[in-house]
């Protein structure tokens, strides 16, 4: 009990924080003992190679994977065993990486699909109108038609929906061309704006990790190998870090 | 949670009474067939009557066992074998009479006919990617088929009125009753020694990880339709018992309902067990006949209710239970088995100035419109350690496949010491010298590691029916990979209770028991300590450097493919861009830029 | 013509029959072996209305209301304990489908039961004289197929469903409630069971174990739609015909196993059956 009350005392103030969190499938552990925190408002880029670990914790805090040790808080609310139904009503946005779109449905069925009722709708399709208006104008189109590009719109609009307090985003820049990366980028920084969100996101792209974030860290083997603010210095101490 | 320490300390206890261990299934089976012999002296008429049928049940539930419990097949159509055997015999004996030399032909049919329709269901039923889900679907249609067959038999079947009459062997009640009996003792007695022998384990592989089976270059589907086919003519025998103590034959008797009734039989009794699905059929079915006349629904529905809460809350079935309470008397000290570990003479280096080992020209593949990979030309010889790497989505998995499976759909040419690997199916392609490595670890989680080492040799030395292999003789290099990594001091440790790192090594080990002369090797760092990722490169250059062995390594540490490999290839977007040494990629600015993200679109 | 007509109304029968089976292997990936046992349930409920007095048409709605109602008990207590175990939760089904079979005998006994007819008599169309019932039952099917791809389709559950067969780790990323779709559809799979039950009685005998005759058909025809409604449509207007042409031609004993013999000689050579055709 006691320890319990001291995680949750170390979360206050956070809009997410993870203490100790171990997770993984079957006997695999592939994310050890990691410890994070969110301010409100603040953008933290989560940064490392290939299978390290960065989807999997996204998965952990969003209850798609049971956490095996340590707790997760967001706004001081411990949430572990929560299903993502519930996170999603406590304000939580996540836009995953890995099949991430109904592709045989239509922009608005997949838009839909986030709400938890249809009467949200009419609302919920103004903020996608705010960021990317030309999902309001094609709302019929399947997305499996939509190129590269607009899918990872689409994917992020959806998750901006509800106008969530804290936003989980996975690889939102993967495969997208310069003038894309800066539409999502201008996107995320009018959220924040607006509506104070913070937001963990995980990338590849470390120029778009910095450009967009206050802080990174950088997550190899499973555990948080370095951790900094995004300052002029923070390219070549993270590329050390990722590059051969 | 099992007590490791437990098993390891009494795995020395095992090997000094090995004599009595093994003579303790003869002993058990001879008293048996003994009691059994003088039980009809004391049995009623009724009873006599009603256990011979049960012991036959019993046999049939024997062989559900065999291949649900152990070889993880539900099936339903042992119905239809049984049904096949016991008209096979009828028939004979209807049209042919019942003289000795008949009576011989009757038996030989009706093992022989089932046995004949197994091999045609087994090949229907199990083929390369073929489903758990569709041999089940399989086993309900052939009884089905079947009963059919006998409806429209007309006179030759007797329709659905069955054959009745027919002549017998000349026994009396009891002389039916020790028959079955004994046939029961030395059917269990067989099934007991083989599930328990170095072939047993086959088996329960299968069931644990099939892929695995099949790249370790043994063939899931030929063992699946070999025990398919044996145990359909045993179906057959206890048939041709069937028909001559109850001297009738009747449609239901092949249907997919008593299919179903076996099935149930044995989940109640406990499935994977041997002992707990014969005792569960007995009982039941001497149960059924003594209360199905006074409370007909009543039985069923209580059958019925136990049935579903048996399959929910206990799915070991009774067995489980008493072996529950077994387990907390003092007595259950049941003893791990492990053989005593030995080298292989070693096999010259292979020459590594000749022709490439892999020969990869042209190959590409696409999922619909999606290309993954795109005319990837490649060469290695043996002794080269040659990393594969990229970002994820590279396609890099997916060659590592198309280099494993030949069914697998792509373009383009891929040669294996100048043999082409097309249309061949994994184990084929393991018999080409390939051993593969997941990218999660793949052993066997219900056998123990000197099983899994067993099964990694058996395509090479076989493996025994009749009981366990005293020792067991593995190439030097896997006897290092165990010693490495403290597994032979675990060898009779289930697998299961292995830590991560533990497993990924014994998957490692059980690729070089294979003597592959090219190793293809998904991840094997992945999840792993960095202790553990160094053993595991120390191990990769003993392989490469000294044995001559070659090596594709898929691996996303990039320090640990610095450090070990003699080429790095590098994958980017489906497509190979650069391949070189290790100096050369790793200061390439190309890899620079893949890696920080910036060469997207 | 006769044969066409016979073509297309076994066709539908079928449909009517499997349709609930699918709207659960889709959403469940479980097989319901108790489909059979919901069958015979929506009969009996038949027979219910016929002792009260009803129309006989008030049993569809009744035998909705009681199928999915047991449905849902059904899904509470088995199949969710089982959603990780498939295989055994084919067998629990089964032994389900045996207790409600007894239940039923130790209520009303093991007769055949008399219903009532839903619709009597011979149409003539184009010059064949044709049992009306059978036409009933072939627009029945129509009419459920239509209202079942209408819900799929256009209602807020229909699409969580949809989305739960296409991807179901993405739908509760998203925070659908996938333990509640699933229960829901299991509750409308046993109550579509149920309303066919109601629909078979004109054409077969009711007794107990009436279900566990159309429990393989349905489920081979399953196995090969894969979860789709339209090939689904397909699979039973293809083996139907089948049925009916080898029954007339041939044997009607071959006939009565074609849909078994044919479904699973097509999973042989595609796996996934008509649904990627």
């Amino acid at each position: 009990m006691a320890e319990a009350a001291r995680e949750l005392e170390a979360a206050a103030g956070a809009a997410l924080a993870l203490d100790g969190v171990t997770s993984g499938y079957g006997a695999v552990s592939i994310v050890r003992d990691v410890s994070l925190k969110v301010a409100p408002g603040e953008i933290v880029a989560l940064l490392g190679k290939n299978g390290m670990g960065k989807t999997t914790l996204l998965k952990t805090i969003m209850g798609l994977i049971p956490s095996r040790g340590g707790s997760v808080a967001i706004d001081g609310q411990a949430v572990a065993g929560m299903s993502p139904a519930r996170l999603v009503a406590l304000g939580v946005g996540y836009a995953p990486q890995e099949q991430p779109l109904f592709q045989d449905l239509s922009i608005r069925d997949n838009l839909r699909l986030a709400l938890p009722s249809d009467r949200l709708l009419p609302g919920a399709l103004d903020v996608v109108a705010g960021h990317f208006p030309f999902l309001k104008d094609r709302l019929a189109q399947k997305a499996g038609t939509l190129s590269g590009g607009e899918q990872k719109m689409l994917i992020l609009a959806r998750a901006l929906m509800l106008r969530p307090r804290l936003l989980l985003i996975d690889e939102i820049s993967e495969g997208l061309q310069p003038s894309v990366i800066d539409r999502i980028a201008a996107a995320l920084a009018a959220v924040r704006g607006e509506s104070g969100a913070s937001m963990l996101i995980v990338e590849q792209n470390l120029d778009f990790a910095l450009r967009v974030a206050d802080r990174w860290a950088v997550l190899k083997l499973g555990e948080i190998d370095d951790e900094g603010p995004a300052d002029p210095g923070a390219r070549e101490r993270v590329l050390s870090h990722l590059s051969v | 949670m099992p007590d490791t320490s437990a098993l390891a300390t009494a795995a020395p206890a095992a090997r000094s009474s090995p004599r009595l261990s093994r003579a303790a299934p003869f002993v058990v089976a001879g008293l048996a067939a003994v009691a059994l012999w003088i039980a009809p002296l004391a049995l009623d008429t009724f009873a006599v009557n009603v256990l011979t049928r049960s012991m036959i049940y019993a046999m049939l539930a024997v062989t559900v066992d065999l291949l649900w419990g152990f070889a993880g097949v539900l099936t339903f159509g042992q119905a239809a074998f049984f049904g096949v055997g016991a008209y096979a015999a009828a028939m004979a004996l209807t049209y042919l009479g019942a003289d000795p030399v008949w009576m011989v032909a009757a038996l030989g049919l009706a093992v022989l006919a089932p046995a004949v329709l197994g091999l045609a269901v087994g090949w229907l039923s199990f083929y390369h990617r073929s489903t758990a889900l569709y041999a089940s679907v399989i086993s309900l249609v052939v009884p089905i088929v079947v009963v059919q067959l006998i409806y429209s038999g007309g006179e030759w079947t007797g329709s659905s009125s069955g054959l009745v009459g027919f002549d017998v062997l000349p026994l009396e009640l009891e002389g039916f009753f020790r028959l079955a009996a004994l046939a029961l003792v030395a059917l269990t007695l067989a099934a007991w020694i083989f599930v328990r022998s170095d072939a047993g384990r086959a088996l329960v592989a299968v069931r644990d990880n099939d892929a695995r089976c099949a790249y370790l270059g043994l063939s899931p589907k030929r063992i699946q339709i070999a025990l398919t086919t044996a145990l359909a003519g045993v179906a057959g025998l206890a048939g041709f018992l069937f028909a001559n103590a109850s001297s009738v034959v009747a449609p239901e008797n092949a249907g997919f309902l008593f299919g179903t009734e076996l099935v149930i039989w044995v989940a109640l009794g406990g499935r994977g067990t041997l002992l707990g699905p014969i005792l569960g059929t007995i009982a039941i079915d001497y149960l059924a006949a003594n209360l199905s006349g006074d409370l007909p629904f009543l039985w069923q529905l209580l059958l019925g209710a136990t049935f579903v809460a048996v399959i929910i809350l206990l799915p070991g079935g009774l067995a489980d239970l008493a072996r529950r309470a077994w387990g907390a008397t003092p007595f259950s000290g049941r003893a791990a088995f492990a053989p005593a570990l030995a080298a292989l003479p070693a096999r010259p280096a292979p020459d590594a100035s000749g022709a490439p080992l892999l020969k990869i020209e042209g190959l590409a593949k696409s999922y619909g419109a999606l290309t993954v990979l795109e005319n990837i030309d490649l060469e290695i010889r043996a002794g080269e350690l040659v990393s594969l790497v990229g970002p994820n989505g590279a396609g890099k998995t997916t060659l590592m496949r198309c280099l494993s499976d030949g069914t697998e759909d792509f373009r383009g040419q891929v040669s294996i010491g100048g043999a082409s690997t097309a249309g061949l199916t994994p184990n084929r392609i393991v018999a080409l010298g390939v051993g593969r490595k997941f990218q999660v670890a793949s052993v066997f989680e219900s056998l123990s590691v000197a099983d899994c080492l067993l099964l990694a040799r058996a395509s090479n030395d076989g493996l025994s029916p009749f009981g366990r292999a005293e020792t067991l003789a593995l190439p030097q290099a896997a006897l290092d990979v165990m010693r490495m990594t403290g597994l032979d001091q675990m060898l009779a440790l289930p697998t299961r209770l292995l830590s991560h790192g533990q497993k990924q090594a014994l998957e490692l080990a059980m690729v070089v028991a294979l003597e592959p002369r090219l190793i293809l090797l998904d991840e094997p760092t992945a999840g792993l300590t960095k202790a553990e990722r160094s053993t595991i490169g120390a191990v990769l250059k003993t392989l490469t450097g000294e044995l001559g062995i070659a090596a594709v390594l898929v691996e996303h540490d990039l320090d640990f493919v610095r450090q070990i490999s003699s080429r790095i290839v590098v994958l980017h977007q489906g497509r190979l861009v650069l391949d070189g040494g290790v100096d050369e990629v790793v200061g390439s600015e190309l890899v620079r830029t893949i890696y920080s993200g910036g060469s997207h679109g | 013509m006769l044969l066409i007509l016979d073509v297309l109304t076994t066709a539908g029968i079928l449909f009517v029959v499997s349709i609930g089976l699918l709207a659960v292997f889709g959403v469940l990936k479980i097989i319901n072996f108790a489909h059979g046992a919901w069958l015979t349930i929506g009969a009996y409920c038949a027979v219910i209305a016929a002792e009260l007095g009803l129309n006989p048409w008030a049993a569809l709605p009744l035998a909705f209301v009681i199928g999915a109602a047991l449905g849902g008990l059904a899904e509470l207590f088995i199949i969710r304990p089982l959603y990780r175990r498939p295989l055994d939760a084919i067998l629990a089904t089964w032994g389900l489908g045996i207790v409600i079979g007894q239940l039923i005998t130790l209520g009303f006994g093991r007769d055949v039961q008399m219903t009532p007819n839903l619709f009597s008599g011979t149409v003539e169309i184009l010059g064949v004289d044709y049992s009306a019932y059978r036409l009933v039952a072939l627009g029945a099917a129509l009419v459920i197929g239509v209202v079942f791809a209408a819900a799929m389709e256009g209602t807020r559950l229909g699409l969580s469903a949809r989305a739960v067969i296409m991807n179901e780790t993405l739908a509760r990323g998203l925070g659908i409630d996938t333990v509640r779709v699933r229960l829901v559809t299991f509750m409308a799979g046993a109550g579509l069971a149920a309303l066919a039950g109601v629909l078979l009685t004109p054409l077969t005998s009711v007794d107990p174990n009436m279900g566990v005759g159309w429990l393989i058909g349905a489920f081979m025809l399953v196995m090969v739609a894969d979860a789709s409604l339209v090939a689904l449509a397909v699979a039973c207007l293809v083996f139907g015909a089948a049925q009916v042409l080898i029954s007339t031609f041939v044997s009607p004993i071959l006939g009565s196993i074609a849909i078994a013999v044919l479904a699973a000689l097509v999973l042989r050579v595609s796996p996934k059956g008509f649904s990627r055709a």
